[in-house]
């Protein structure tokens, strides 16, 4: 392996961090990373090789994007990034990971979703040795929490954050509300209201996949981040009552304002029977609706070009690209919180236990997690909040539908989400996750009552216990 | 024409030590089947019944389906906790429910267009087709229309508001009922066209002598078609009972992709279940123990269906 000085003059300190993180765990594993992810060396050249990055996201082209920076300052390292669909990736990653034909760098997902650190961790190496190289003792601190938090499995450092997905928020159409003279709901009372002048003038108001509970997830936990911020995980925990006590009784609460989300016809007719990707999604794109429950994802959409697609996507044909700007969830219980986000790392970066590459493929992945650079791509992509602190997008180089309107909106839109602590699916259990399910669509359709549902969820988290 | 050599030599033999000859012959039969059916032997050894005892010994474990995770080993909860899941048994009610509406929807539909197709119509070559397009055609690529057909805003309710019918108009795919309604009309869509084909060629297969008698006998079409071609057309039916039945145990695509087994598990089967148990929950001991169930009814119930196929066939 050659190692030149310039490699550390010329390409810039973040580089020369990046590979030193390569090179000390090459050279002795630290504590952790090694190619049996307990110590030891790791496999290859951390300049140079051909490694396989298997993930369901980031798509295609924002891939490209994101390989084509990396190559900017390690040319010599070939990045081949496979896309797998979420619904199999476990599937096909499983067996993959036992050979040496597998992928070298995979994504990871918080918890037990698919591609779960839980599951997927007996596959990676420990990268704590790694970022540590990389950005010093104080790492997690120059680090978001939830990114950190997530794919963390013990002790071992499973994942590094590319970049977290946050929700609570609701995007609105801006176009709809300004041809309407209307103005975005903060409340219960204005919801309606707006609902009500929406539907009286033929256009579809609030839309939301019920059918698809992860989304019916968000939403309650946005009531419940409106009604006492971090109750709704510290109840997945085990650590607040469903249903005893005064947290029981905000459960409660909470479960009333979902159903009377059906009730007051905020939800659409049907809900419970769309999914929201792709019927919700398309819907609000081609301006059948006025607001849907999405996250910052959604922040792509406000650049003309993927807004253009996304709505040819969704059917429309030449489309005029719309507006869409995000608003606080209203403050349906009338606490006065608002702007809780919530949110869990959207992909960390693994490396495989069996990969031939292994130097090569940390030197990628802690560029993409740690490295100035590397976040900068990832934030200009705008489908996730970078994981370094301190990175926003380069909005002077992002083509807006609308900017002198969505700019300042979006600016602080990703602040407000870059400091969110709650975590989304993180501390929610692969039953609880289920549990929510059943529960949240029978509520809704009342084919369950509230008691019911809330001392369901309660026998899931005693039972995890 | 010359016997074939291994009959020759076991006559041979059997001239030389009759009981000993009879023997040899059966060896050497033996040997040669086992050459012949080796290949698929191995196949259905090697590949189906291993897969079938190693989902019966995962059904044991509790286990994520990481083969580099460690299971530990639960006995028989897997088969305990499943016996006091509601779901489950919800999902062996949707599937008996789906089967018998399925059955008798299909068989009534493909046993007529069958007869109708075996009368002198124009264009009889063309309704062929028509009837069996959808049994080639991928549920993936066709559960997207359905949704479309039935959602709120979709074509469905679009024609009932168009003729007057707007009170008529229906969340079809929110409501558990006509969730349900939409799976078995995209089944039945789908399979009628096999039915009818079956159908119609046991229907060739009748002798025209005995239709002929029939109508001499002064019999009327619905007639003979009731006492008929219906009796005579029972080996198809129960062949159709058994495939259907076991169709129904194994259902998953059209549920999965019209409402993936909502809302409110109103449409869960038990294969929707076991992938959702699997590949959502990550439970794969349990998903296997419901995958030893779903084995144990589909062969039960085959056997059962053969069983009656051959007590009414020797009477």
């Amino acid at each position: 392996m050659r190692i030149s000085k310039e490699m550390f003059t010329k390409r810039g300190g973040a580089v020369g961090a990046v590979l030193a993180a390569a090179l000390v765990l090459a050279a002795c594993g630290g504590d952790g990373g090694g190619a049996d992810g307990s110590g030891g060396e790791l496999t290859g050249d951390p300049l140079s090789g051909s490694i396989t990055w298997w993930g369901w996201t980031p798509d295609a082209t924002n891939a490209t994007h994101l390989i084509a920076a990396f190559n900017e300052e390690f040319p010599d390292i070939e990045v081949t990034f496979v896309s797998r669909p979420i619904d199999s990736y476990d599937a096909v990653l499983s067996p993959a990971l036992t050979s040496a034909d597998g992928p070298d760098v995979f994504n990871v997902a918080p918890g037990s979703a698919n591609g779960g650190v839980d599951v997927f961790h007996y596959g990676a190496i420990d990268l704590t040795a790694a970022v540590e190289t990389a950005l010093g003792e104080d790492w997690a601190d120059q680090l978001a929490e939830i990114g950190v938090y997530g794919l963390t499995v013990g002790d071992k450092l499973v994942g590094l954050s590319a970049g977290a997905v946050y929700s609570g928020s609701i995007w609105i159409n801006q176009d709809l509300f300004d041809e309407h003279g209307l103005t975005p709901p903060t409340d219960m009372a204005s919801w309606i209201e707006v609902c009500t002048a929406f539907e009286a003038a033929g256009q579809g108001c609030f839309v939301q996949g019920a059918g698809m509970h992860a989304f019916n997830m968000d939403t309650f936990q946005a009531i419940m981040e409106n009604i006492e911020p971090g109750l709704y995980r510290r109840a997945s925990l085990g650590e607040a009552s469903f249903t005893e006590g005064e947290t029981g009784e905000k459960f409660y609460q909470g479960m009333e304002i979902w159903r009377s989300l059906f009730d007051e016809g905020i939800m659409q007719r049907g809900a419970i029977g769309m999914m929201q990707y792709p019927d919700a999604n398309n819907a609000f794109l081609s301006g059948q609706y006025a607001m849907v429950m999405m996250g910052s994802w959604y922040t792509q959409y406000a650049v003309r070009d993927s807004m253009i697609h996304a709505m040819e996507a969704a059917g429309v044909s030449n489309p005029d690209p719309i507006t869409i700007v995000p608003i606080d969830f209203p403050d349906l219980a009338g606490t006065g919180i608002t702007g809780h986000m919530f949110g869990d790392a959207d992909y960390g970066l693994a490396v495989s236990i069996n990969s031939q590459n292994q130097a090569a493929a940390v030197t990628f992945a802690t560029w993409l997690a740690t490295s100035q650079a590397g976040q900068q791509a990832v934030a200009n992509t705008l489908n996730n909040i970078p994981a370094l602190r301190g990175i926003t997008p380069q909005w002077e180089n992002i083509t807006l539908v609308n900017p002198a309107v969505q700019e300042s909106i979006l600016s602080a839109y990703t602040e407000q989400a870059a400091s969110a602590v709650e975590p989304r699916f993180a501390t929610v259990s692969a039953l609880l996750n289920s549990g929510y399910r059943d529960t949240l669509g029978a509520v809704a359709t009342g084919d369950m009552s509230i008691t019911d549902a809330l001392a369901h969820l309660q026998s899931i988290v005693d039972n995890e216990q | 024409m010359a016997a074939p050599t291994s009959l020759r030599r076991g006559g041979a033999a059997a001239r030389a030590t009759p009981g000993q000859g009879h023997k040899h012959r059966g060896r050497k039969h033996t040997a040669n089947g086992l050459l012949w059916i080796a290949p698929a032997l191995i196949l259905v050894v090697g590949l189906i019944y291993f897969s079938i005892g190693y989902t019966a010994y995962v059904a044991t474990l509790d286990w994520n389906g990481f083969i580099l995770s460690q299971p530990t080993s639960v006995g028989f909860d897997n088969f305990r906790a499943m016996f006091t899941d509601a779901v489950f048994w919800r999902s062996l009610q949707h599937t008996l429910i789906f089967f018998v509406v399925t059955f008798t929807v299909q068989t009534w539909l493909g046993f007529t267009f069958a007869a109708i197709m075996h009368s002198k119509i124009r264009l009889r070559g063309l309704y062929k087709v028509v009837v069996f397009v959808p049994t080639v055609l991928a549920p993936a690529a066709m559960a997207p229309i359905f949704r479309q057909i039935f959602e709120v805003r979709g074509q469905l309710n679009q024609l009932l508001t168009a003729i007057g019918l707007e009170s008529w108009t229906n969340a079809w795919l929110a409501d558990g009922r006509t969730a349900m309604g939409v799976v078995m009309l995209a089944t039945i869509w789908q399979w009628t066209g096999l039915t009818f084909i079956l159908f119609y060629a046991a229907m060739s297969q009748i002798d025209p002598e005995v239709l002929e008698a029939a109508r001499v006998d002064g019999a009327s079409n619905t007639r003979t078609l009731r006492s008929i071609v219906w009796p005579m057309c029972k080996g198809t039916t129960v062949a159709l009972a058994t495939l259907g039945l076991i169709g129904a145990l194994k259902t998953f695509d059209w549920p999965f992709l019209i409402t993936r087994g909502g809302p409110n598990r109103s449409t869960e089967f038990l294969g929707t279940y076991i992938y959702h148990t699997m590949m959502q929950e990550k439970r794969f001991g349990y998903a296997a123990a419901i995958s030893v169930a779903l084995l144990v009814l589909a062969l039960t119930c085959g056997v059962i269906m053969s069983l009656r196929t051959q007590r009414s066939g020797r009477k």
